[in-house]
Order: structure tokens, then C-alpha cells, then sequence
């Protein structure tokens, strides 16, 4: 009964009520934020490229051209080579973090959550440094120890296994995560209750815990799955050599000259519609069952003591660690400062070379630099205001229809950044708006991606703020604005510069739509960095990469630790 | 005129009436407890007199100033009432003075006046050496107490509580009913008291309002309503009774299915053919035997407890019914044994309905 006269729009009669010309206002901002780029995406799918009429030939082209067929064939395979092999790398590696007496798995945890941050696309050249197979470093030992011929490889990154082990290193985090936080939850009196009735260890294990956590595990490989099928940066950097597209790189070479703009649209939609499917899939498997045990009363998770496979556990948490974190930093750090990438590390081949061409001589990265920082901030703070507003709307104010703003501002998720950037593209690269070339066309893109993600933290933490707090002050006598700004906001403060942090590490680091969006004069960091790893620069694109990791963390430190911004006394909200 | 006034009032939720045309008025300086099951419209009634819910029809009135019709609905803000919310509501991040001085604060008084009436109304509450914790430092019952301040310092016009007791443990909840009456003795504001706890409305309320289904079944004084219940729904809410229902054979007589009348002084019964009629557990007395021709009837004992101060009895009779009776501990009948129940007039109360 509270629960719908909570949700009730209450009436007003003396102030202006300023919530439905907000509503409309935001209605109409994010129907052109989301339904526009699609719009045009579904118009150029029918029109030919050739003469503007109406036509089906564009779809036809997705059955019969091999290229686009093998483009999307490479493309699934690759995200689903992924998803196996980042769920078989995390699931184990969650297990003994969070259930075993593994030493240093806080550590660990801190660590793998930390390599979030890295864009993939780095992590891609990060392996183009290691694992190339005539100057990776990798290589270049294996040779130099056994006295090889220079022909011998003993890895080669430009491969497609090569692509899918680079990418699974970035994409395990996020399997990892939920399976680790699952195995958090599961109440250990569930695991007791089996022991109780005789299961022993394993059993309980195979039995209770496994299919408890499952899942998550599941979940967590379908975003693996998601992400690589949607990523451009990683398959551009090492598919591309390789000589193979995959379906993002597809699109994006249909719109290098001449540009075949019906094609991509054609060819992105297949895109979206898995991108859809699969999200779906994802909701589908955590939805069912309420495997979820959240906030059961109960002690913490049991631990299990690894005796002697202590050793052996470290070793295989080692060597992932090794290959996710720190070979690929080790290289990137060691290229930023010496010559050449398979320079012997010594005093004598350490170098600022790179840091002072990146940060002095080369015109274009003082530019990247602030453009990125600029569209970082602009976003983050865009989107933090539009999803607060939207939050707000949708869980304190049920005006009719606001479930689809909710709707709304969380559909982006399924439109993949390559599909964006095709939708943005057609629907702001045309005389009316004139938008290509200007920063404003990628502050639109950046905001649409970021969206989700803010509205999501930001519906949860109303969520996490009773509304009785709000009706507390109205009764006192505050109004709502003044209710807002004593009350709500002061309670919000810590998430909405969670959010914010959030989306600008989230907007520094985007390549898929900027791709296709960015002209001469408004590059950002991410594409010099693929700029310049066509002309082979590794030394400077380490140094940016360096430059926009620092930022990240830099960002996320200053919001856990200033006490004006985040760390204030807890809100023990009820 | 009654200060508060709710007439013809009517809640809907889309297709679901809530509230159907209720009526109530409450004098100046009373504290009236709504009192019913969950999903009654109690708390859907209180939220209307604060103003957080508006009406589809019917007026509340204050003071006789239209505060909500179906026009219009004056804001919680601007009513001068406050509430305790079932929650407590407590702002995490404002000190117990800082929650209680906000209120003030609203009316802009000044720094010193401020200062004065928190302190005091701290004092009234035991909470002085509180007032720089922050609510999550406090105890339930410490809780409870700030947001009984919060509410109190700003002198409303009238005081709202939506069941402020159902988040703590029991002996804290006895002990916070006394003390919400004290305070209400103390400062005598209007107060619409919502809960579901009949023992709590009884220990608070002047007035107890029972509610049911949108409605109120009725309102009276906690000795009226337990008393003198005027429909089946009241009788088993408030207290444990026993309810037979029979045919009427007279004004104030039913004769019930296992072949004996019963003769009710009070309460009066519906004009068809049927009747109903509440006897309180406790007002039956037992004997092995008969001790009266008419309001008895004889039974078997199928269960009997010892509790202490007391005899809790089931007792079968014909007609299929069982009779549950508490006994002093002197009466002791064992089980399976026949035994004669006796249904004294005066404690037989006829209900309409």
C-alpha cells in the first residue's frame, strides 16, 4: 500500500510544477539521442548507395557478399573463442579469490578490478610489442637466448588466436567480477546445509556452489562475448595486419573512400540485433531462479584451506596476472622509455624521446590531449545531469510514461559503438547540422554510450535513498526543490561523482564510434594512438597510453579520497 | 467544527478504490488512532491529510481551510503538520541537533531562539547528550526519540505518525507507547496516530478509528471499541472473541446451532432473520454444571493450557463449534471432560452486522 501511494504524482496548486516540462524536455533530448541515429541508420539500409533510391540490394549484399559474410563469421567466432576462454581464465581465478586462503587475494582483486581501466585497445599494443613476430620482445629473447635464426617465431600476435587471447586478457575482468562477487553471496549456511546432509567438500562444491554461481559465470562471459563482438580498436590493431576483418572493421572500411554508406548501415544492423539478443540472454540468466542469494543473513563465505595446491594456485594466479597485467605493462612502460621497443633495458638505452616528441614536437597530441580531456569532462558531466534528472523522474515521480524515459535512457547499451558512430554519422554529417568535424558530434556520441551507465548508477542510489527522507523534509516544510537540494542531494553526492568518474574514464578511452566520427581537427588520444600505430610509433603511443592511464586513475583516486568530493561520514540510509 | 475534518474523501489507483468515501472528524488537541489490517487505507489516509497523496474526491479540512479536494491539494510543505515516518526518516547526514533545528530553520528563526528550542525539546526526549551523534550512531529507541523531537519542536498544527513503533523490539515498543502518550499529555497537538497494533492504540489513542477495506468499521473511545464492537470485523480485530451466529428470535435473542439462546444486553441486532454475537474469551465461565437455563450450553474440553495466571480452554460443542475460554487457574477441567459454558448477558454483545 505505501509502496503505490509513494509513486503517487502528487498534486500541486500555488508553485509551478517544473517536472512535465522537464519530462518533455528530456523525453524529446533522449528520443534524439537514441531513435534518431537509428532512424537514419534504418533509412541509408534501404536506400542505394549509387543513386539514392529505394532498394533492398544493401541487405541482399549481407548473404552474398563473402566479405561481409566471412567479416561476420570472423567476428562471432572470435567473440565466442573469447567468452570461453575468459570464463575458463576467470571462473577458477575467482573461486580462489574469493574462497580459498590464497595469499594476497585482496591484492588480487584490487588488481584485476584495476585493469578495467585499460583501454583494450592498449592492451592490443601492448601484445603488438610482446608478441610481433619479428621485433616483439617475446620473440626477440626467445631468438637471442637460443641463438635462432631471425626467421623463427615462437608467437605471433597477428593471428586470429593471437586476437582472441589479446582480447580475452581485457575482457576476463569482467567474468571475474561477477562470478567472484556471486561466490561472495552464496550464504554459507547453503553450503552447510549440504555438508550437513553428508556431501563432502567437493561434492557441496560440484553440486551447491557451482550451480549457484553459474549465472553469473554465463552473465559474465556473454558481456565478454558482447564486448569483443563490438570492440574496433583491438581487431583494427592486430586483424588488420593479419589480413582479416572482422565485422566492426568491415564497417569501418566501407566508409574509407568511397564510402558505401547504405552497405554499413545494412551491414550494422545484424550487429544491433545480436547486440540485443545477447544483452537479452544476459538479463534472462540472472533474471531466473533469484539466484541472487542478495542480502541473506548469513556468515561469511566459507574458506577453503589449499594446503599444498597453495603453490600451485599461485602459480596459475601469477601467470594470469603475468599475461593480463604485467607483461603488458612491463612493455608499455618499458617502450615508452627506451628507443625502440626490444632495446636491452639498461641506463644507457632509457630515454624521454617519446615523451618529448608526444608532448612537445608532434602538433597533434597537444591537441588530442585537450580535446579528450575537454569531451571527458563535457560528458561525464552532461551525462551525470540528464541521468540525476532522469533517475529522479523515474523513481520519485511517476508522470505517465516515465518508465519510457527509463527505457530510453538505458536502450544505448545495446547499440554498439560502431553502430553509433554509422547512426551519428548519417543522421549529423549532412547540411542541415553540419556537425561532422566538430567536437559537438562526438560529445553526442560519447553522451549516447555513456548514458546507460549513469542513469544505472544513478536509478540505484535513489533506489538507495528512501523516499520517507524526501517526505521528511516536505512535512517540515521544505519544498521539493528545497527537499532536493538539503536532502537528496547531500545523500547522492558520493554516487553522483561515482557516476561522473565513471563515464569520463569510460568517455578518454573510446575508439568504436569515434572512429568514424572524428576529422583532422578534433582527433583524440585514442586515435592518434591507432594514427600512429599505422605508422609504427610504438614509443609514442606508450607514452599516451601512460598518459591517459594516469588520468583514469588519477580521476577515480581524487573521487575515493578528497573528503569535500566522495568520502564523506557513511549515509546509513535504510 | 472538529479542527480536522476528512468528508467524503475517495482514493483511487487506477481502477482500485482505496479510500471510499470516508468521513472523520477530530477535535482540537486529540490524538485518534487508525487502527486495521494491511491494505486497510490507513497509511493511504494519513498520507492524504499530509498532503502527499491527493484526493479523487471528498475534502480534508483544517481548521475549516480546504486543504485537499479533488482540485486541489495544498503541499505537504505548506500545511504545518509534521510526521514520523515508519522509518524514522532521519537524515544520515545532519546530527541529531542538526535534524531536529531543520524545521526551524525552514521558518527562518533566529540563531539563539533556535538553539533554545532544540535544547529543550531534547531535553523533553532524554536526548541531550546526543545531539552531535549522527543517526546511524543511535540506537532504534534512540532513533524514535529524535524523530519524535523532529517532529515536536516545530510546533505543528497537527502531528501525523505512520506506525512509528513497528520497527522496534517489544519491550521498546511498550516502553515508546507510554511515552508517546506522555508527550502528547505534555503538548497536546492533534495527532493522527496510524497503526496496526491494537494494544498500541489502546495504550495511545483518545479516539480509536477502525478501518477496513477503504472504510472505517468504527470510531470510538478504546473502551467503546472493545466494549461495545458494533460488527464482527471489530469484535475479532480488537481482543480475542468468540462470534456465534444464529437465527433471531427475539429483539435481542439468536438461537444458535447447537440448540441455545443467547440473550445479549447490549449491542442490537440487524433487522433480517440472522444475528451475530461476540463473547469475549475471558467472559465465559465454566462449570461442570448447569448453572442457567437460557446463555449456556454443554461442550467437551478438547484442549486446555496452563499459563500461569490463567486457563486457556477449547471447548467443542454441538452444532460443530469451538469455544475458546480463559479460566482463572482455579477452574481446572482436563481434557476430554463435559463441562457447562456460561454466556453472561451482559457480557453478550449483539452486533449489527
Amino acid at each position: 500500500m505505501t509502496d503505490i501511494a509513494m509513486t503517487t504524482w502528487e498534486g500541486r496548486r500555488r508553485s509551478v510544477d517544473l517536472s512535465i516540462p522537464t519530462f518533455v524536455l528530456l523525453a524529446l533530448l533522449l528520443s534524439v539521442l537514441v531513435i534518431l541515429p537509428l532512424f537514419w541508420i534504418i533509412y541509408y539500409a534501404f536506400r542505394s548507395d549509387a543513386n539514392g533510391a529505394f532498394t533492398f540490394a544493401n541487405f541482399a549484399a549481407l548473404v552474398t557478399d563473402p566479405t561481409l559474410l566471412r567479416a561476420y563469421g570472423l567476428a562471432v567466432g572470435m567473440a565466442f573463442a573469447v567468452g570461453v576462454l575468459s570464463c575458463a581464465i576467470a571462473t577458477p581465478m575467482a573461486w580462489l579469490v574469493a574462497r580459498t586462503d590464497l595469499p594476497g587475494r585482496k591484492f588480487i582483486r584490487v588488481l584485476v578490478t584495476a585493469s578495467f581501466v585499460t583501454p583494450p585497445f592498449l592492451g592490443a599494443i601492448a601484445y603488438e610489442i610482446l608478441a610481433a613476430p619479428n621485433s616483439g620482445i617475446i620473440n626477440v629473447l626467445y631468438r637471442k637466448i637460443f641463438g635462432l635464426d631471425p626467421a623463427v617465431v615462437l608467437v605471433n600476435i597477428y593471428t586470429m588466436s593471437g586476437l582472441v587471447f589479446a582480447i580475452a586478457c581485457f575482457t576476463f575482468p569482467y567474468v571475474f567480477t561477477l562470478v567472484a562477487n556471486a561466490l561472495d553471496k552464496v550464504p554459507s549456511d547453503l553450503e552447510d546445509a549440504s555438508a550437513i546432509l553428508g556431501g563432502k567438500a567437493l561434492t557441496t562444491l560440484r553440486r551447491v556452489t557451482f550451480p549457484l554461481v553459474l549465472p553469473a559465470m554465463l552473465a559474465g562471459t556473454l558481456i565478454a562475448i558482447l564486448q569483443s563482438l563490438t570492440m574496433f580498436g583491438s581487431p583494427a590493431i592486430l586483424a588488420l595486419p593479419a589480413g582479416f576483418h572482422v565485422i566492426t572493421t568491415k564497417i569501418w572500411s566501407l566508409f574509407q573512400f568511397p564510402p558505401q554508406l547504405g552497405l554499413a548501415a545494412a551491414s550494422a544492423i545484424p550487429l544491433l540485433i545480436i547486440t540485443v539478443i545477447l544483452l537479452r540472454a544476459q538479463k534472462m540468466v540472472l533474471g531466473r531462479k533469484g539466484y541472487t542469494v542478495l542480502g541473506g543473513k548469513s556468515g561469511s563465505p566459507r574458506i577453503v584451506k589449499l594446503g599444498k595446491w597453495k603453490w600451485a594456485a599461485g602459480l596459475f594466479v601469477l601467470a594470469v596476472l603475468s599475461m593480463t597485467i604485467i607483461l603488458p605493462y612491463g612493455a608499455i612502460f618499458k617502450t615508452a622509455f627506451t628507443n625502440t621497443a626490444s632495446d636491452p633495458l639498461n641506463l644507457q638505452t632509457i630515454t624521454l624521446k617519446h615523451w618529448n616528441f608526444v608532448l612537445f614536437e608532434f602538433s597533434a597530441t597537444q591537441l588530442a590531449l585537450r580535446n579528450t580531456f575537454l569531451l571527458g569532462i563535457l560528458t561525464a558531466t552532461g551525462v551525470t545531469i540528464v541521468a540525476l534528472v532522469t533517475a529522479y523522474l523515474v523513481t520519485r515521480r511517476s508522470i505517465p510514461g516515465s518508465n519510457y524515459l527509463g527505457l530510453l535512457a538505458t536502450a544505448p547499451i545495446a547499440i554498439p559503438g560502431i553502430v553509433l558512430g554509422v547512426g551519428l554519422f548519417l543522421s549529423y554529417a549532412n547540411p542541415t547540422f553540419q556537425l561532422y568535424g566538430t567536437i559537438w558530434i562526438l560529445l553526442i556520441a560519447f553522451m549516447t554510450i555513456e548514458l546507460p551507465a549513469g542513469y544505472q548508477q544513478m536509478s540505484s542510489s535513489f533506489a538507495g535513498v528512501h523516499p520517507e527522507l524526501e517526505e521528511a523534509g516536505r512535512i517540515m516544510g521544505a519544498s521539493r526543490l528545497r527537499t532536493l537540494w538539503d536532502i537528496t542531494t547531500p545523500l547522492l553526492r558520493t554516487s553522483v561523482i561515482a557516476a561522473w568518474c565513471f563515464v569520463f574514464v569510460g568517455t578518454i578511452r573510446e575508439l568504436s564510434a569515434t572512429i568514424l566520427l572524428t576529422t583532422a581537427n578534433t582527433k583524440l588520444v585514442s586515435v592518434i594512438i591507432y594514427d600512429l600505430n599505422e605508422s609504427g610509433d610504438l614509443g609514442a603511443i606508450c607514452v599516451l597510453g601512460i598518459i591517459l592511464l594516469i588520468a583514469s586513475f588519477a580521476v577515480v583516486y581524487v573521487a575515493n579520497n578528497v573528503p569535500v568530493l566522495g568520502r564523506s561520514r557513511e549515509p546509513q540510509t535504510t | 467544527m472538529s479542527f480536522l475534518e476528512l468528508s467524503g474523501v475517495v482514493k483511487k489507483y487506477g481502477a482500485l478504490t482505496v479510500i471510499k468515501d470516508l468521513n472523520l472528524a477530530v477535535d482540537k488537541g486529540k490524538l485518534v488512532c487508525l487502527l486495521g489490517p494491511s491494505g486497510c487505507g490507513k497509511t493511504t489516509t494519513l498520507r492524504l491529510v499530509a498532503g502527499f497523496v491527493s484526493a479523487n474526491g471528498g475534502e480534508v479540512r483544517v481548521g475549516g481551510k480546504v486543504v485537499s479536494s479533488a482540485h486541489s491539494t495544498v503541499p505537504p510543505e505548506g500545511r504545518n503538520m509534521s510526521m514520523i515516518f515508519q522509518s524514522y526518516a532521519l537524515w544520515p547526514h545532519m546530527t541529531v541537533f542538526e535534524n531536529v533545528a531543520y524545521g526551524l530553520r525552514l521558518r527562518r528563526l533566529p540563531a539563539e531562539e533556535i538553539a533554545k528550542r532544540v535544547r529543550a525539546i531534547l531535553a523533553v526526549t532524554k536526548l541531550e547528550p546526543l545531539e552531535t551523534r549522527y543517526p546511524g550512531e543511535l540506537s532504534g529507541g534512540q532513533q524514535q526519540r529524535v524523530s519524535l523531537a523532529r517532529a515536536l519542536v516545530v510546533k505543528p498544527e497537527i502531528l501525523l505518525l505512520d506506525e512509528p513503533l513497528s520497527n522496534l523490539d517489544a519491550n521498546l515498543r511498550e516502553e515508546m507507547r507510554f511515552e508517546i502518550r506522555r508527550l502528547h499529555d505534555e503538548f497536546r497537538y492533534t495527532t493522527v496516530y496510524v497503526t496496526h497494533d491494537q494494544s498500541e492504540a489502546m495504550t495511545t489513542a483518545d479516539i480509536i478509528v477502525v478501518m477496513n477495506n477503504g472504510r472505517i468499521e468504527q470510531a470510538g473511545s478504546p473502551e467503546d471499541i472493545y466494549a461495545r464492537p458494533e460488527t464482527e470485523f471489530v469484535a475479532r480485530f480488537i481482543g480475542g472473541t468468540n462470534i456465534f451466529t444464529g437465527k433471531k428470535v427475539a429483539e435481542d435473542t439468536v438461537l444458535c446451532p447447537g440448540d441455545f439462546t443467547l440473550r445479549c444486553a447490549s449491542g442490537s441486532l440487524p433487522a433480517n432473520g440472522q444475528g451475530a454475537v461476540s463473547v469475549r474469551h475471558h467472559d465465559i465461565t465454566l462449570s461442570p454444571q448447569r448453572m442457567s437455563e437460557t446463555n449456556s450450553v454443554a461442550g467437551k474440553v478438547e484442549r486446555q493450557i496452563y499459563l500461569g495466571s490463567h486457563r486457556d480452554y477449547l471447548v467443542h460443542i454441538p452444532g460443530g463449534e469451538t469455544v475458546r475460554a480463559v479460566a482463572p487457574v482455579n477452574v481446572e477441567m482436563s481434557t476430554g471432560s463435559d463441562v457447562w459454558l456460561h454466556f453472561p448477558p451482559e457480557h453478550c454483545r449483539a452486533l449489527a452486522q
